[in-house]
């Protein structure tokens, strides 16, 4: 990859930006094991292979909300510096998630403080909108959950539904760090899939959102050795995103165009991108030592464990 | 046995060992426990603390590509001059990321294999890896009788994993045309299936091996650890354990001792090919293991290619009618046999000998020359050069695709030893058209050998 990262409005210097973010934020000596530790179900998935994934559905499902999609459009500086706003997504979810309480409690106060002043009024609905909006966190919060939770089991890692139900429940950490009064979040996936069933009457595809997904899906100024990667994990995004978002987007559902063996095969082929993705992302400095450093600590907690 | 005179028996046997390598400068003997711990002592930097605990471990570190990304690395070392910078780091830091197994998987493996746990198979088995090879580890362990081995255990999984991934066809093209932008995608994507499925086959390697050792043993300079054949299977190969100095310790040795190991690695390169119709296609420094007076053991036998007489022939031609016969026309119809060029290419038979006469340089005359980096990264630019004329009209078919490294693998590595020799010379001992008499020390040395060497068996066509 080349330089150019800082170059604005374009996704040059994604991948090191993301990596750099990650190899930052996991920490060298931690004071404690922060607010999920290593024997959580958060920790494997924050590595599992399908995170960007997970990451653009993210952001290509919370952005339905128009009252969220406003915030994003009116404060945030996305558009002129796409890369420094995912690496700071990117290193916030890293330290509330790997680092120690203090870490993740510092980060989500700088969150907390800049959301303050996230407020105003939606151009499209017309309604007024505070990022420290209990509903809107909400939104935010489950739905990133819920995505974590969709590419990876769609796209080949095994989660048990225990599992599953688990790191929902984790989560509410999350949920508290960033402002959430306890309570609101999801405890279990059941509880979890009927917020997201009752929200959808709130959700409409704002033109924003549609900027929004269009950049995520075929960002410009990609390096060249990632474009060629792209389009397997854009086709990725594509066959995780539920059909509700997909309809909404008007993207055809992949299920309509592929049975569900085709699917499944398809499915198989974008892990295998993500793969050479990771090694991209393994190459970059620091990456492959934070990596080992959450895996000794994994280990370490396993080798601690009363056997059972 | 008392604890004692166990203790003492295993010191004897040390002694004749230092004894045994004092005198004749071998590096393998029966009864070594020195050399078995010698052997530690290559130990490298394994991730232990980090290692792989079961078959799901392995296919998350090896596979969804990483695998084969790090056989693509490893490519990249004899296709060194078409790959961008970011993709060397990306695939020696992948090389990195993986950690060995850990001591339970790989007894679990030589239980599946070999039928019981290691501490039953062998009289002393170390748990502790001493070397990473690409798609497994090796052990040293002593067998029941008392013989020092070398183990190499394949990670469990890896071949159905790696076979997955070797099906997507269409990332592969497009990792490929990434990492090596100027080159013929196609031939690169077989040249990697092939190799990643030879690889990935233990009892070929462990037969091939085997075929190399009966073939030299008794040569003066080179060696081939004997395989254990009782102690062999699909993913497990048991050979006598072999000591040496690495290549980058060896790089340090005086001019005179790496120009002698130098013959003896051009020797057995070509001796391999045009009397045994075999190429051990690894020219890789980290095969090699040095000792002083041009002795060299030549490890792993993963990738050997049988060439067939009717293959052979055409190469054969191509070197003699350019560097003994000066017969350009036959040269280049010895090209077309071969099916390197088109019958009917439009090209002056002077142009197309100019461009591939370098190929031929060390052995077109006699006289000492010395392997330069600048001639073998000219041999590299010249092999992948795509832009050149010749290149509409030249092809490289696939059986002769592994001869590549040939021209990049070893010249390279001849190039780290600057080493100087009179090639030619060599080459007319060993070229079967001419069969000259030895030309140097070395070569009167292998006099006896081949006097009584055994033929090498004959070859299945692959």
């Amino acid at each position: 990859m080349t330089a150019g990262a800082h170059e604005t409005g374009t996704a040059a210097g994604l991948v090191e930006r993301a990596a750099a973010a990650f190899a930052a934020s996991v920490p060298e000596h931690p004071a404690d094991d922060g607010f999920f530790g290593p024997e959580s179900v958060t920790w494997r998935l924050a590595v599992d292979l399908t995170t960007p994934v997970a990451g653009l559905r993210s952001l290509i499902v919370q952005a339905l909300h128009p009252l969220a999609m406003a915030g994003v459009e009116q404060h945030s500086d996305w558009r002129s510096d796409p890369v420094g706003r995912f690496a700071s997504t990117s290193s916030y979810l890293v330290s509330t998630t790997y680092g120690d309480r203090a870490a993740a409690d510092r980060a989500a106060a700088i969150v907390r403080k800049i959301h303050t002043y996230v407020h105003g009024t939606d151009n499209v609905t017309g309604k007024p909108y505070a990022a420290d909006d209990p509903d809107l966190l909400l939104w935010v919060h489950a739905v990133q959950v819920d995505s974590t939770l969709k590419a990876a089991a769609l796209l080949g890692t095994h989660v048990s539904p225990a599992d599953a139900d688990r790191h929902v429940a984790e989560m509410t950490a999350a949920a508290r760090l960033i402002g959430m009064p306890d309570g609101r979040a999801p405890t279990s996936t059941a509880e979890l899939d009927a917020y997201l069933a009752a929200v959808q009457p709130d959700l409409l595809l704002t033109p924003a959102a549609a900027d929004t997904a269009a950049f995520l899906l075929d960002p410009p100024g990609l390096d060249d050795d990632i474009a060629g990667l792209w389009s397997e994990i854009r086709d990725g995004v594509l066959t995780v995103l539920p059909d509700w978002a997909s309809d909404r987007y008007g993207f055809t559902r992949p299920s309509t165009q592929l049975d569900a063996h085709a699917l499944a095969e398809r499915r198989a082929e974008i892990r295998q991108a993500l793969g050479v993705l990771d090694a991209v992302t393994l190459g970059e400095p620091g990456v492959l030592e934070a990596r080992q450093r959450i895996e000794l600590r994994i280990r370490q907690a396993q080798s601690q464990a009363p056997r059972q | 046995m008392s604890e004692r005179s166990v203790g003492r028996l295993r010191m004897e046997r040390g002694i004749a060992a230092v004894r045994l390598a004092a005198r004749g400068g071998a590096r393998y003997t029966r009864n070594a426990p020195r050399l078995f711990r010698a052997a530690g002592e290559q130990r490298q930097q394994l991730r232990n603390d980090l290692a792989l605990q079961t078959a799901e471990d392995v296919a998350t570190t090896l596979g969804t590509m990483k695998g084969v990304l790090m056989k693509l690395g490893q490519m990249a070392s004899y296709v060194d001059d078409g790959l961008n910078p970011q993709v060397r780091r990306t695939l020696s830091r992948l090389q990195d990321s993986v950690p060995p197994m850990s001591p339970a998987l790989a007894a679990q493996v030589i239980t599946e294999e070999l039928g019981s746990p290691p501490d039953e198979v062998f009289k002393e088995w170390d748990p502790v890896p001493i070397a990473a090879a690409s798609i497994g580890q090796v052990h040293r362990a002593m067998t029941k009788d008392g013989e020092a081995v070398a183990v190499k255990v394949q990670y469990p999984g890896i071949a159905e994993t790696i076979s997955a991934d070797l099906g997507n066809v269409g990332l592969l093209r497009s990792l490929l045309k990434m990492a090596a932008p100027n080159q013929d995608v196609n031939a690169l994507i077989e040249e990697l299936r092939e190799r990643i499925r030879e690889e990935l086959d233990y009892e070929r390697e462990a037969a091939s091996q085997a075929k190399f050792a009966a073939f030299y043993d008794g040569h003066p300079t080179i060696h081939v650890p004997k395989i254990i054949p009782d102690l062999c299977a699909k993913r497990v190969i048991t050979s006598e354990l072999a000591t040496g100095a690495r290549f980058q310790e060896f790089l340090t040795w005086p001019q005179a001792e790496q120009d002698l190991a130098a013959e003896t690695i051009y020797r057995f390169v070509f001796r391999s090919l045009y009397e045994a119709h075999a190429f051990n296609g690894d020219p890789h420094p980290g095969n090699y293991l040095f000792q002083p007076g041009g002795q060299v053991t030549f490890l792993d036998y993963g990738l050997v290619k049988y060439f067939t007489p009717e293959e052979l022939t055409p190469l054969e031609h191509m070197v003699r009618y350019l560097c003994v016969d000066d017969d350009k026309e036959g040269f280049r119809r010895a090209m077309v046999d071969a099916g390197f060029l088109m019958p009917e290419t439009p090209l002056p038979t002077d142009d197309i000998v100019e461009h591939m006469s370098l190929f031929y340089d060390t052995v077109r005359t006699r006289g000492p020359r010395t392997m330069t980096g600048e001639y073998a990264s000219s041999v590299a630019r010249r092999f992948f050069d795509f832009r050149s004329p010749l290149a509409a009209y030249a092809r490289i078919p696939r059986s002769y695709v592994i001869v590549q490294r040939i021209n990049l693998g070893l010249f390279s590595i001849l190039a780290e030893m600057n080493a100087t020799g009179d090639w030619r010379a060599i080459a007319e001992e060993i070229w079967p058209f001419f069969q000259a008499p030895p030309t140097t020390p070395m070569g009167e040395a292998e006099a006896e050998w081949i006097k009584t060497r055994t033929p090498f068996p004959p070859n299945d066509p692959s």
